[in-house]
This record gives C-alpha cells, sequence and structure tokens, in this order.
C-alpha cells in the first residue's frame, strides 16, 4: 500500500497471473470428479435408506453445509497430518495443493450427493413402473431410466456448485498454496501494488467464470435436450 | 499429537466471544444488501432504461468473482478513492483511520445486493401473471400491484433462498479473519497460534459455526412455515 | 390365457381385494368396470406385480407365480409375459417416441437394434405416428403419448396387454382416437384386459365385461348381459347412476 495507483500495471501483471491460472484450474478439476465419486458414494447409503451409513452420510454433509470452507481447509492441513502422524507418517512436508484438493473434494462431496438423491427423487415413479411393465429389471429401470434423466436435472445445480467451487479455490493461499492468489500475493509483497493485483485476480476470474457459464449452458441444452421448454427453442 | 479435548473447551468458550462480531459481519451486509438486491431487481424486471445495464454488469460481475476480490478491491482502492476525492476538494481526510470493519462491511454488502437482487428477481418472476391481471383488473396501478401483491408472495416463497444466503454470508464472513478482524475465524486464529493447538481451535470454531447453522435453518423453516401459509391449499 | 386364484391385497389394514378368482382365455378382451375405489386398479397392477399380492396365484400363458413364493426372477418371467398401458402414459421422458418403444424390445427381449427398430416403426405405422419417430414425449399431445403406450406394449408382442384407465387422463376430444386404436388392435386377437369408465366402449369392444365393487369381482358376463339386463343389484346401480345422463368424467370425478 502506499504507492501511487498505476493502471497500466494490471496490463503487466495479467500476464503474470494468468500463468497460475492452471494451478487453479487443477483444483477444481480434481475436486469435481472426486466430488463426483464421493457426491455418488454419499447418495446411495440415504436413496437406499442403509442403516448407520446414512446417519453418518446426514452428519457429514450438514457439518459441510454448517461450516466455512475456511475452516474446512484449516481442519484438513492440520488434521489429516495429525491423523497420519499417529501411524508414524510424517506428512507435514507435503505439497499444500494436496490438502486443498481433499477439501474442495470432501466438500463438493456433500454438495453434489444431496443434488444426486434430489434429482433421483425428482423422477416420477410412474417411469419405474413402465419399465417394469417391458419387462426390465431393477439395474436396467435404474441405469437406463433413472439415472439418464437425473442427471439433466442434477446438471444445472452442479454447474452453480462447480462455479462457486471455483470462486472458493481463491482461499487456497491461506495455507500457501501458490495458485493465482498466492502468486498475487508474492507480486504485492515485491511491488506493492495491491489493488492492481487484485484487479487483475478479478479479472481473471470473472471471465473464467462467464466461459464456465456458456460452456455449461450449451451442455445443458444438449442433456435436457428432450424438455419442453429446450425443444421449443432450440 | 493427539486432540487435548479439554483445551478444546477453553477454546470455545474463548472463540464464541467472537461471535457478536460474526453475526454483525453476516446481518449488516444483508440488512443493506436487501435493500440494494431489492432496487436491483426492480431494475432488471422492469427493465429501466439506462439502469438496466448497469444493474445486470453489477450482478454479473460480483457473482462471477470470489468475494475475498470484493473485499481486498474495496480495502484497498476505497481509501485511494477517498484520498483522491479529498485532495480535489482540497480537504484533508485521514484515511487511515477509518476502521477496517468499515471496508469489510462495505464490500459485503455489495455482494450481498447480487446474490439478494438474484434471489428476489426468480421469486418476482415465479409469481403467476395472472395475479398482475388480477390486481389490474381491481384498478392498482403498477407500485401497488408491486407492493401488495407480487413483493410479499415473492419474498415469501424466497424464504429457503435467503436461508441459503444467510448461511452463506455467515460462512463467507469468515474471509474477514484475512483483513485481521476479530470474528470467529479470526479468534481461532488467535488461540490456535498463541497455544500452538491448531486443530482443537479450528474445531472448536468449526462446531460454532455449525450451531449457529442449524439454528438458522430450524428457525427459517419455521418462519417459512408461517410466511407461506396461504399456499397450504385451506388446510391448516 | 391368464389364470388368477384367490388374490389378496390390502393397504394398511385396508383389505382392497379379498380373493379375486379369475379365467381369461386367450384372445378375449375383457373390461372391468366399477366405480372408484373397487379395486379394478390394484388387480390390474397385480398381475403383473407392479403390487405384489399378499396371497394367491398369477399364472399368465406358462409362468405360474404364487405370491407368497415370488422372487425377483420369477417377477421379472412373468413381467416378459405382459405389457401394460399407463393412465399417465409414463413415457420414458428422455427418449424418443422411436426409442420408447425400442427400449423394452432391446433390453428385455434381447432383440437386435436393427430388428427392434424395425419392429418399432411398423407398430407406430399402426397406431398412426409414423410422423413422429423422432419426436420426444414432451412434444406430443396427450391422445398421440397415450397412443406411443399402446405402441410400446403391443411391440413387445405380449401375452396380455393391461390398460390402466387409458383415457381417463385426456382432454374429452382426444379420447376417441385413442379408443380407435384400442378397438383396431382388439381386432387382432391379442389377450387384452382394460379398466375404463368409457361404457360405450366396453360395450362395443369387449368379449367379456367384469364389474367389481369392494374388492370382488361382483358379476361378469356378455356386455349384452351386463349392460342390459345386469343380475346384481350393485351393477344395476352403478350402471343406472352412469347411464342417469351425466358424463362418465363427471362421475368419476365426484365419486372421490
Amino acid at each position: 500500500m502506499g504507492k501511487a495507483f498505476d493502471i497500466t500495471l494490471v496490463g503487466e501483471f495479467l500476464p503474470q497471473l494468468v500463468q497460475y491460472l492452471g494451478v487453479t484450474l487443477q483444483i477444481l478439476a480434481v475436486s469435481t470428479v472426486f466430488g463426483i465419486v464421493i457426491g455418488i458414494a454419499a447418495a446411495i447409503p440415504r436413496l437406499f435408506r442403509i442403516p448407520i451409513l446414512s446417519q453418518l452420510v446426514v452428519v457429514y454433509v450438514s457439518f459441510i453445509r454448517g461450516t466455512p470452507i475456511l475452516i474446512q481447509l484449516f481442519l484438513i492441513f492440520y488434521g489429516v497430518p495429525a491423523l497420519f502422524l499417529l501411524f508414524d507418517i510424517d506428512l507435514t512436508r507435503m505439497d499444500p495443493l494436496y490438502f486443498v484438493m481433499i477439501t474442495y473434494s470432501l466438500s463438493n462431496g456433500a454438495v453434489f450427493s444431496e443434488i444426486f438423491r434430489g434429482a433421483i427423487q425428482a423422477i416420477d415413479y410412474g417411469q419405474t413402473e413402465a419399465a417394469y411393465s417391458v419387462g426390465m429389471s431393477d439395474s436396467q429401470t435404474f441405469f437406463r431410466i433413472i439415472i439418464p434423466q437425473a442427471i439433466g436435472i442434477a446438471f444445472p445445480n452442479m454447474a452453480n456448485c462447480i462455479i462457486s467451487s471455483l470462486k472458493d479455490t481463491s482461499l487456497a493461499f491461506t495455507i500457501g498454496v501458490m495458485d493465482m492468489v498466492g502468486r498475487g500475493e508474492t507480486l504485492i509483497a515485491s511491488t506493492a501494488h495491491a489493488l492492481e493485483v487484485y484487479i487483475s485476480l478479478s479479472i481473471i476470474y470473472y471471465i473464467v467464470v462467464l466461459v464456465l457459464e456458456k460452456l455449461f449452458r450449451l451442455f445443458e441444452k444438449r442433456v435436457n435436450r428432450y424438455k419442453p421448454d429446450v425443444v421449443s427453442s432450440a | 499429537m493427539t486432540i487435548d479435548i479439554p483445551f478444546m473447551w477453553t477454546a470455545f468458550k474463548e472463540i464464541i466471544k467472537a461471535l457478536p462480531v460474526t453475526m454483525m459481519l453476516t446481518l449488516i451486509p444483508l440488512f443493506v444488501g436487501f435493500f440494494i438486491g431489492i432496487v436491483v431487481a426492480l431494475i432488471r424486471v422492469y427493465k429501466v432504461k439506462g439502469l438496466l445495464a448497469i444493474a445486470n454488469g453489477y450482478v454479473s460481475f460480483l457473482r462471477g468473482t470470489p468475494i475475498i476480490m470484493h473485499v481486498m478491491l474495496i480495502y484497498f482502492g476505497f481509501p485511494l478513492l477517498i484520498d483522491a476525492v479529498a485532495a480535489k476538494l482540497g480537504i484533508s481526510v485521514q484515511t487511515q483511520l477509518i476502521p477496517i470493519s468499515t471496508f469489510v462491511l462495505t464490500a459485503l454488502s455489495l455482494s450481498a445486493g447480487a446474490y439478494l437482487s438474484e434471489v428476489i428477481r426468480s421469486g418476482i418472476l415465479s409469481i403467476p401473471k395472472g395475479q398482475v391481471e388480477a390486481a389490474y383488473s381491481v384498478g392498482m396501478n403498477t407500485f401497488q400491484t408491486m407492493v401488495r401483491i407480487i413483493l410479499p408472495q415473492a419474498l415469501a416463497q424466497s424464504i429457503p433462498n435467503f436461508t441459503n444466503i444467510f448461511v452463506g454470508f455467515l460462512h463467507t464472513s469468515s474471509i474477514a479473519f484475512l483483513v485481521s478482524q476479530k470474528e470467529l475465524t479470526g479468534a481461532a486464529n488467535i488461540v490456535a497460534s498463541t497455544n500452538l493447538k491448531f486443530l482443537e481451535a479450528y474445531i472448536a470454531a468449526g462446531i460454532i459455526y455449525w450451531l449457529v447453522t442449524i439454528l438458522v435453518e430450524g428457525l427459517s423453516s419455521l418462519v417459512e412455515k408461517r410466511a407461506t401459509s396461504y399456499m397450504r391449499g385451506g388446510v391448516r | 390365457m391368464i389364470y388368477l386364484q384367490g388374490i389378496k391385497k390390502s393397504f394398511r389394514n385396508q383389505e382392497v381385494l379379498k380373493g379375486i378368482n379369475l379365467t381369461i382365455e386367450k384372445g378375449k378382451v375383457v373390461t372391468i368396470l366399477g366405480p372408484s375405489g373397487s379395486g379394478k386398479s390394484t388387480l390390474l397392477r397385480c398381475i403383473n406385480f407392479l403390487e405384489k399380492p399378499d396371497e394367491g396365484v398369477v399364472q399368465i400363458g406358462d409362468v405360474r407365480v404364487v405370491a407368497e413364493k415370488a422372487n425377483k426372477k420369477d417377477i421379472m418371467a412373468l413381467r416378459k409375459q405382459s405389457a401394460m398401458v399407463f393412465q399417465h402414459y409414463n413415457l420414458f421422458a428422455h427418449k424418443t417416441v422411436l426409442e420408447n418403444v425400442m427400449e423394452g424390445l432391446i433390453v428385455a427381449k434381447k432383440m437386435k437394434k436393427a430388428e427392434a427398430r424395425q419392429r418399432s416403426e411398423q407398430v407406430l405405422e399402426r397406431v398412426g405416428l409414423s410422423d413422429k419417430l423422432n419426436y420426444f414425449p414432451s412434444q406430443l399431445s396427450g391422445g398421440q403419448q397415450q397412443r406411443v403406450g399402446i405402441a410400446r406394449a403391443l411391440a413387445l408382442n405380449p401375452e396380455v396387454i393391461l390398460f390402466d384407465e387409458p383415457t381417463s387422463a385426456l382432454d374429452p376430444e382426444l379420447v376417441g382416437e385413442v379408443l380407435a386404436v384400442i378397438k383396431d388392435i382388439a381386432k387382432e386377437g391379442i389377450t387384452m384386459l382394460i379398466v375404463t369408465h368409457e361404457m360405450q366402449f366396453a360395450r362395443e369392444v369387449s368379449d367379456q365385461v367384469l364389474f367389481m365393487d369392494g374388492g370382488v369381482i361382483v358379476e361378469k358376463g356378455s356386455p349384452m348381459e351386463i349392460f342390459t339386463n345386469p343380475r346384481e343389484e350393485r351393477t344395476r346401480k352403478f350402471l343406472k347412476r352412469i347411464s342417469g345422463g351425466l358424463p362418465v368424467h363427471w362421475i368419476q370425478k365426484t365419486a372421490y
């Protein structure tokens, strides 16, 4: 702080910061993929009312939805190494990037599991009956009739979740990850032009969000092409 | 390293003292943001010329960027702006004397306004057009229709969304600790680093957030039942 | 051939079916009439085990299932003997008209894709929807959707097609086209069991009419016998109520 504002610096910082966009997208991609896996695993006990497991899932989802991502990040950052130390495994020098990925995967997993469960429950039971009536088995009905439609219902919510997850990655620097914001912090330390750095970062985030939104909307049109409003506008 | 359970309780008692700060950092932005949200939503619903583009840009940019960026932009940008204006007017303002919380509250209010305007707008759009026509048919004007017929229903229906935003901003207020606010996370950070018991402190803070969230969600579902009682098809 | 023996079904202590015995010969068209809540839809759904009977025996063709001992494999085998047309069509929303009809052929009947397509196109032509093959259900009228539902059932070439109030959800002006299709395929010699509120249609299409009330079959006979000279008081009352100059739809609604 303290130095005069210089808008031309934004042009100078942008290319330097964009180089670290890959790290941000890597966190996003990994946590989305693992989030989907965890989300499916966590949705199953509740859909099929598996005792004990389903209560555990309720607590897991409630905790994730009940605490800030920053707290979750700290809990994983300090908690996972403590846990592994019990087995004499020292993780203290592990790249903080992994802790970020674990945190965001767990966080996305909880949200995804709720989205999946809601989507599956939103399918009219008449469709299941119709599938049985033409001679399909339980698993054929689930995978051929229920799941394809549930994906269509879940997709817009998942897209929102992924976008807010992208914005949340901006907090990864707090445990020392060298992503865009992390690089921004070092730029601030060396140039003392904080405002220009944050303007540059905001521009990058905004553009990425707009691009993702556009992509998701195109994809959504595709998966939901059987729905009346999509059909008529297509 | 083992977990020091008794210390967790000590930390809990220490950290929860910061709850009022967290609540302030949550409630004030939501309160201010609500009014921003209504104004912006109405501009967008009625497509007010000249203001529509600004409103759209405001919502799109603030929803498209991380809230920590808003906090930092305001925190570093506002003093420069005030200094510049003050210099033009030839008065001297000691920007370093403005409390940091003012900047945080400004930033969070602007963010909340953007998110709430979307909730309010979709609430308004969910009210069937027939209601507007019915209101006109009994002689109400546009303003009366909005205030007496549309908004009450739109807001009542949006309670679950408001709850999500409330919980979201309760959690978002934790980033204020990054600009050294002593709210729950900031307090946990102090307790953690002075005692070198990080995990215990953050578990305690997590539990506090968790409890507040559960409380808020419970209250909200009670309020929702009352507020949307007109939608229960005549059955109490 | 369909053979039912001692079918009982209760929902929460309410006995909906009180021991139904019924034999339907191959190729016959049988309609089931009766007031709402008489158990006719439940009976139909017990035949393909969408509702599992509490007791009794269901036999379609040469697949025989005893309710108390029924396992998944038995139920699957039984379902492959029958097909159903639903009140609310229940078309697969994410599949096109053609795919809806092909789905059962490919998955349950293990038919080759090309063969299934050919068969489906043939059946869809039969119900007059050749020009809608690649439409999604949401793009069709109710009457067209129900004709797809009929084609989906017909394509499977089952021992029996079960019709569960196939026109009850339709707008009055669309009922005709669906009934015409059902009448058309009734001529073909497929065994059909139809729950309906359309009296005129029942009279025209059926070989046999069953009247159900309170979970039992009160009376059965030819359309002639049931409609012009019912033996039982309950049947007479029901028919009188319907023919009292009021449209059947109205009676259906007010019966609740």
